[in-house]
């Protein structure tokens, strides 16, 4: 009723190209940030630090996933490993250099872990499919070694974890112990919005339909002159620098202290079934993932006992594990494409409302 | 003392490992026999894959999860009372359920969509079966019934080259019934009606459905198969150690091992599974020390990562053609 | 622009020439010692019956007085070749837009970094292409299913939209394989009248793989016959029907 486009035309290519080309979507948008801003005022600690902070974290992990495997059609297992890469190299760069911003570092590691990526993307040029997923787990197991075996990276920390120091931005605290949720969160959100929207430039343009190009028909692809071990290897590059800030985020404004099981193979699982029930390329389906991969461990119990259920929590990682596994083949069944593409119905439906089409 | 200092590294690595092995024999043959043991362990699951790939064109994520479901239930079944061959049996039961619902549930609606989304929906079936297990029998590690079951138990200890190997009577029994197996296997698809309805399959979906091959009832048997494997796999490895989720990590291992195996060949299987265990024990044993050990973890994926790039296709994989 | 005529191509300048090219799958001789040329601005059709090896021939081809042994891909992207396939190879789960702006892909070059921001240059230059994609959807009439993933779209649309793909490269050299197989009569004459206005339009040389004969007769300006991977005419359309072998080759001869 409300969402409606008719009368809105488009008189420029520029117009045209937007990411959001109806009124109400960008209305809706802007409400949105506005909201995610402003949460910190009404909402709880618990609220802030047990759930939107992680949630940003892992959307921004998934749209790194996405890019490689949705976008690319590069299947990766080796997403935690290239998280943790990020996380380790952000611990050493702030304490070797205390004297730079942290979150200057936070973002730089990013590149680190894009050098990784790079590097494990190399055999992507010779194999495919299934068995490039397996390269991607050898760079998963051996990373995990990594981050075990060599005490450097943890500065020979005794713990064997990282511990992340205290930093400050402009005076307030935004890693550390003394680090509030609330400016933590507002970090977090920052970066996630900023390289969200990054993200989705990138895919619009001509980048991003190189990716899909390799993706849909790479034979043909390299006949329209695009070079597909480049445009492998970029997808590699950004994908590991997202996953790699979205590693280096979790530790520094999440966790406060990660030991290397944070970054193991079932880190990588996770993230990927986030993206397979957001859908695979869709930047908006990496959120919608994460949400519900990420929150329905923390709901399930409180929605059971609502219901006159109440189930112990061990009971309810079961049941949300049975529920995620069941919800992605439910997902492959019936929408490929997943929530993103559920959303995209939806809103399609609002859009003829009351007319069937 | 071999080692000169200008070479020393090179010299670590080239030369002593291999100076060890001559020096103490004994040692090495243990080591080759353990490689060799855990190797016949990762044929195991990775026939597991290659049987459904061959069959039904999926990826089988869940292979390592149904090892893991397929013990559990065995020593649940046994926990409660029931006596072991009668839960033997029921074990396989199950896993013929499984089959049934997993063709019914996953597969039937998904007929001819491309292999990443099959792969895909295993991967959503391993992460059911992990919250399912856990549910069920709990997390936590549980001990294979071996003795019930009759597997010998013990070692035999041979004199060898001034010292002594020792061998499990267990991995000696998990040996006899791998090979038993992969030849009953290997007999049942050679000449049998099923087994030549099962590569007509394999060779096109379509092909085999226009002569009257009922895709269905083959995708059942063929998981089916794969359950009784994952069976056997489990039983045996769960005595080698113990029956938890874990294994389910390790049993990714297989995934090098059809790397050089190929996807689609159950000798390929078998002697890919047998490099990997060899070559990541002597690795381990030998060059592990230089590296802060632990490498056994990674090593097997490294090494088909390498194979990968000189033979893509795996050691007895056709040649891929593509067409457009 | 306008075509040139027969008298003006049998004098014309050669784009491309193909000079003894032999291919062999493993112990099958797929193509032996063929060799012909095309001429700028023509139409050039290769027929033969099935199996002749036209579409190895295709995937053979070198090009522009340059002489190569092999062309990789990129090269002949790069050296003005577009082409389209035996059985489409779009992008399947991208726009028709977007198929078209992929075949743009190697004119424009503005970097990751503005790629990024989407400001400025890459914005400007994301419009300028698009402008020209927009024309290739006006010329091929496709305007309606400008924002449909060809996937879902009929043969024949998806044939039109492989066309405009190719067009947006702006290639020199057009390869056409089979450009109406499976089509229906109607989109079979459509097709036809794109071909010959893609070459009076933008003056583009075509080499063009067909089965229908009526269509290679009335297109083609000249016609080479392959039979088991040999060449057995080469002429214009009149000469080559008037010609024993090719009319051997495909009515069969009795022994």
């Amino acid at each position: 009723m409300f969402y409606r486009e008719a009368g809105q035309f488009k008189t420029t290519y520029r117009g045209d190209m937007t990411v959001f080309p109806i009124l109400q979507d960008r209305i809706g948008i802007i409400v949105i940030l506005v909201v995610a801003f402003s949460i910190p005022l009404f909402s709880s600690n618990f609220m802030l630090h047990a759930i939107m902070i992680p949630f940003l974290i892992f959307a921004l992990a998934a749209i790194g996933l996405n890019i490689l495997t949705g976008y690319t059609g590069l299947l990766s297992l080796g997403t935690g490993g290239f998280m943790g890469v990020g996380a380790y190299a952000c611990y050493k760069l702030a304490t070797v250099f205390p004297e730079v911003h942290i979150l200057i570092w936070v973002v730089v590691s990013g590149f680190a872990s894009a050098a990784v990526g790079i590097l494990f993307g190399l055999p992507s040029l010779r194999i495919k499919g299934f068995y490039l997923a397996v390269a991607t787990l050898a760079s998963q197991f051996f990373l995990s070694w990594c981050f075990i075996r060599i005490p450097w990276l943890v500065n020979y920390n005794v713990s064997n974890a990282i511990e992340v120091p205290r930093r400050t931005l402009f005076g307030v605290h935004v890693t550390g112990p003394e680090a509030t949720p609330q400016a933590r969160y507002l970090v977090v959100l920052t970066i996630v919005v900023v390289m969200t929207w990054l993200a989705s430039n990138l895919v619009r343009g001509r980048i991003g339909r190189m990716w899909m190009a390799v993706r849909d028909m790479d034979i043909a692809a390299e006949l329209m002159g695009i070079k597909l071990l480049n445009t492998k290897l970029l997808a590699f590059a950004v994908s590991s620098f997202y996953c790699g800030v979205a590693g280096a985020m979790l530790v520094f404004l999440y966790y406060g202290s990660a030991e290397a099981t944070a970054f193991s193979i079932n880190q990588s699982f996770a993230v990927l079934s986030m993206v397979i029930i957001g859908g695979l390329g869709s930047l908006l389906g990496s959120f919608m993932g994460a949400a519900l991969i990420f929150m329905l461990p923390i709901m399930l119990p409180q929605l059971m006992a609502a219901m006159g259920l109440p189930i112990q929590s061990a009971t309810a990682e079961h049941i949300s594990f049975m529920i995620i596994g069941a919800l992605i083949v439910f997902f492959l069944i019936v929408e490929p494409h997943g929530l993103a593409r559920l959303w995209q119905i939806a809103k399609q439906k609002l859009r003829v409302w009351p007319y069937p089409y | 003392m071999l080692c000169v200092k200008p070479y020393n590294w090179a010299c670590k690595i080239f030369i002593i490992p291999f100076w060890e092995m001559w020096e103490l024999p004994d040692i090495f043959v243990q080591t080759l026999w353990e490689g060799l043991v855990g190797g016949t362990l990762y044929s195991l699951i990775a026939l597991g894959f290659v049987l459904v790939f061959k069959a039904s064109g999926v990826f089988n994520f869940a292979q390592g999860i149904m090892v893991v479901f397929a013990a559990l239930s065995l020593v649940g079944l046994h926990a409660i009372g029931v006596p072991a061959f009668l839960a033997l049996a029921l074990a396989a039961v199950i896993m013929l359920v499984l089959a049934i619902s997993v063709e019914r549930i996953v597969l039937r609606p998904l007929v001819n969509q491309p292999d990443i989304i099959l792969f895909m929906a295993t991967f959503g079936l391993t992460y059911f079966l992990i919250g399912f297990g856990e549910l069920i029998f709990g997390g936590d590690p549980k001990l294979m019934i071996t003795k019930q079951l009759y597997i010998p138990t013990g070692t035999y200890s041979i004199d060898f080259a001034g010292g002594r190997v020792e061998l499990q009577k267990l991995d000696i029994t998990a040996m006899v019934v791998a090979s038993t197996m992969v030849a009953v296997l290997a007999v049942f698809f050679s000449k049998t009606r099923i087994g030549r309805a099962l590569r007509a399959v394999a060779d096109s979906h379509k092909a085999a459905l226009s002569v009257g091959i009922s895709l269905n009832q083959i995708w059942v048997i063929v998981w089916f198969a794969a359950g009784l494997v994952a069976l056997v796999t489990g039983i045996m490895w769960g005595a080698r150690s113990e029956v938890s989720f874990a294994l389910e990590i390790i049993a990714l291992k297989a995934l090098p091992v059809l790397i050089l195996g190929g996807f689609t060949s159950i000798p390929g299987a078998i002697v890919g599974g047998l490099i990997i265990g060899i070559g990541e024990k002597v690795g381990e044993i030998y060059w592990g020390p230089l590296f802060g050990r632990g490498i056994e973890s990674w090593l097997a994926y490294m090494i088909a990562l390498i194979f990968l790039l000189f033979r893509p296709q795996g050691l007895f994989g056709e040649k891929i053609i593509e067409r457009v | 622009m306008r075509a040139p005529d027969d008298t003006e191509i049998k004098a014309g300048q050669t784009l491309l020439s193909v000079e003894g090219v032999s291919l062999s799958f493993g112990g099958v001789k797929a193509i032996r010692n063929v060799s012909f040329d095309i001429k700028k601005g023509e139409i050039r059709a290769i027929i033969g019956p099935n199996g002749a090896g036209k579409t190895s021939m295709l995937n053979q081809i070198t090009f522009k007085g340059v002489k190569r042994k092999k062309m990789r891909p990129h090269d002949a992207a790069t050296g003005g070749i577009a082409r389209t396939f035996q059985n489409v190879a779009l992008f399947k789960s991208m726009t028709t837009l977007d198929n078209i702006m992929a075949g743009r892909t190697l004119r424009m070059n503005k970097n990751l970094f503005w790629q990024l921001l989407r400001f400025g240059p890459a914005e400007r230059e994301e419009i300028e292409h698009r402008r020209k994609v927009e024309e290739i959807i006006d010329f091929l009439e496709i305007q309606h299913i400008r924002r449909v993933p060809v996937g879902r779209l009929p043969y024949g649309l998806q044939k039109r939209v492989e066309l405009g793909r190719a067009l947006a490269m702006e290639p020199e050299l057009l390869l056409l394989d089979e450009p109406m197989a499976g089509m229906n009569l109607e989109e079979k004459e459509d097709m036809c009248r794109y071909v010959i206005d893609v070459n009076n339009h933008y003056g583009t040389t075509i080499a063009l793989i067909e089965h229908d004969m009526g269509v290679v007769m009335d297109l083609a300006n000249r016609v080479v016959v392959l039979d088991y991977g040999q060449k057995i005419a080469d002429g214009t359309p009149d000469e080559v029907k008037a010609n024993k072998a090719v009319i051997d080759a495909y009515l069969g001869v009795a022994h």
